[in-house]
């Protein structure tokens, strides 16, 4: 039998698992996005779980409108990695310092 | 075992086994390949949730827009195959921190005791459509998220433009207006000798 536990355990292993992966790329930008988009993934898990469970839909409807500025947000930051490489020549993160932050 | 229960440990090990060599591999070809496959098995675990709507939107709009991007990039960009995992540290800082994470989670998640909940059965009654339940929330409850929604895309849209369009005079293509503009005093420079 499946409960809600197994569900919000594996979600949780997923987030863990892409927060590992922002962490542990330092060789290229594209990597760190999908990452992102893993713990996006993750979290939208976790709403359909708890909109099943708790017998609500308004949790598919948020998981809509993550999944809509997830894709704006890829979609920009695309953008930004491509105009990056044009400037840069290259997608290493550690060479990432022109604000010197 | 029952074969949902199957058809979970089976979804899930596959996501976590592809997640892990997502993060570690080095063709980022490769790691965009494995992104489809667990957006693939995400979708499957949706539905077993019973959200086929969101579960055929999460197919059709990242599988099929999201993921074809990025795969476009990549093959834009030419990037060269580099050795991802170089320094030690880094990779001690992220396990030490993942694990901290997974166990903070892991004992919310088993204080609370979600264990004993289940299903209630309005969901699967017969007659119950997924995609109209969210339509109809969507259209009346959240319209302004959606009109925001919209927006948000619309600003998508023009951001990935602009920020890709410089000013800069990239390639060697004829300009017919400069051409007509041109004439003979502007191509040809008489010198006279004695000034060289």
């Amino acid at each position: 039998m499946i409960t809600m536990s197994h569900y919000l355990v594996f979600s949780a292993l997923l987030f863990c698992i892409s927060v590992a992966g922002i962490f542990i790329n330092r060789k290229n930008i594209l990597l760190l996005l999908m990452s992102i988009e893993l713990m996006l993934l993750a979290v939208n898990t976790n709403f359909i779980v708890f909109s099943h469970y708790s017998n609500d839909i308004t949790g598919q409807v948020f998981v809509f409108f993550i999944l809509a500025v997830a894709a704006a947000e890829s979609a920009i930051g695309l953008a930004i990695i491509v105009s990056l490489f044009r400037i840069r020549n290259s997608l290493e993160i550690n060479l990432i310092n022109n604000l010197k932050g | 075992m029952d074969i949902i229960t199957i058809l979970f440990y089976l979804v899930t090990s596959v996501i976590i086994l592809s997640s892990v060599s997502l993060i570690i591999v080095n063709n980022t070809v490769h790691a965009a390949l494995l992104l489809v496959l667990i957006f693939f098995n995400s979708a499957i675990l949706w539905l077993m949730l019973k959200a086929e709507f969101l579960a055929i939107v999460l197919v059709l709009v990242y599988v099929g827009a999201v993921l074809v991007l990025f795969l476009f990039v990549i093959m834009l960009l030419d990037i060269p195959i580099k050795k991802n995992i170089s320094q030690k540290l880094y990779l001690l800082f992220s396990v030490t921190i993942s694990i901290i994470m997974f166990a903070e989670l892991y004992m919310v998640i088993f204080y609370h005791d979600f264990v004993a909940s289940v299903p209630t059965s309005v969901n699967s009654a017969l007659e119950f459509n997924n995609t109209y339940e969210i339509g109809l929330s969507l259209f009346t409850n959240y319209i302004f998220s959606f009109e925001i929604t919209a927006f948000i895309l619309l600003v998508a849209i023009i951001a990935a433009i602009a920020i890709n369009m410089t000013g800069r005079q990239r390639s060697l293509r004829q300009d017919p207006g400069k051409q007509i503009l041109e004439n003979k005093k502007s191509r040809l420079k008489i010198i006279k000798g004695e000034d060289l």
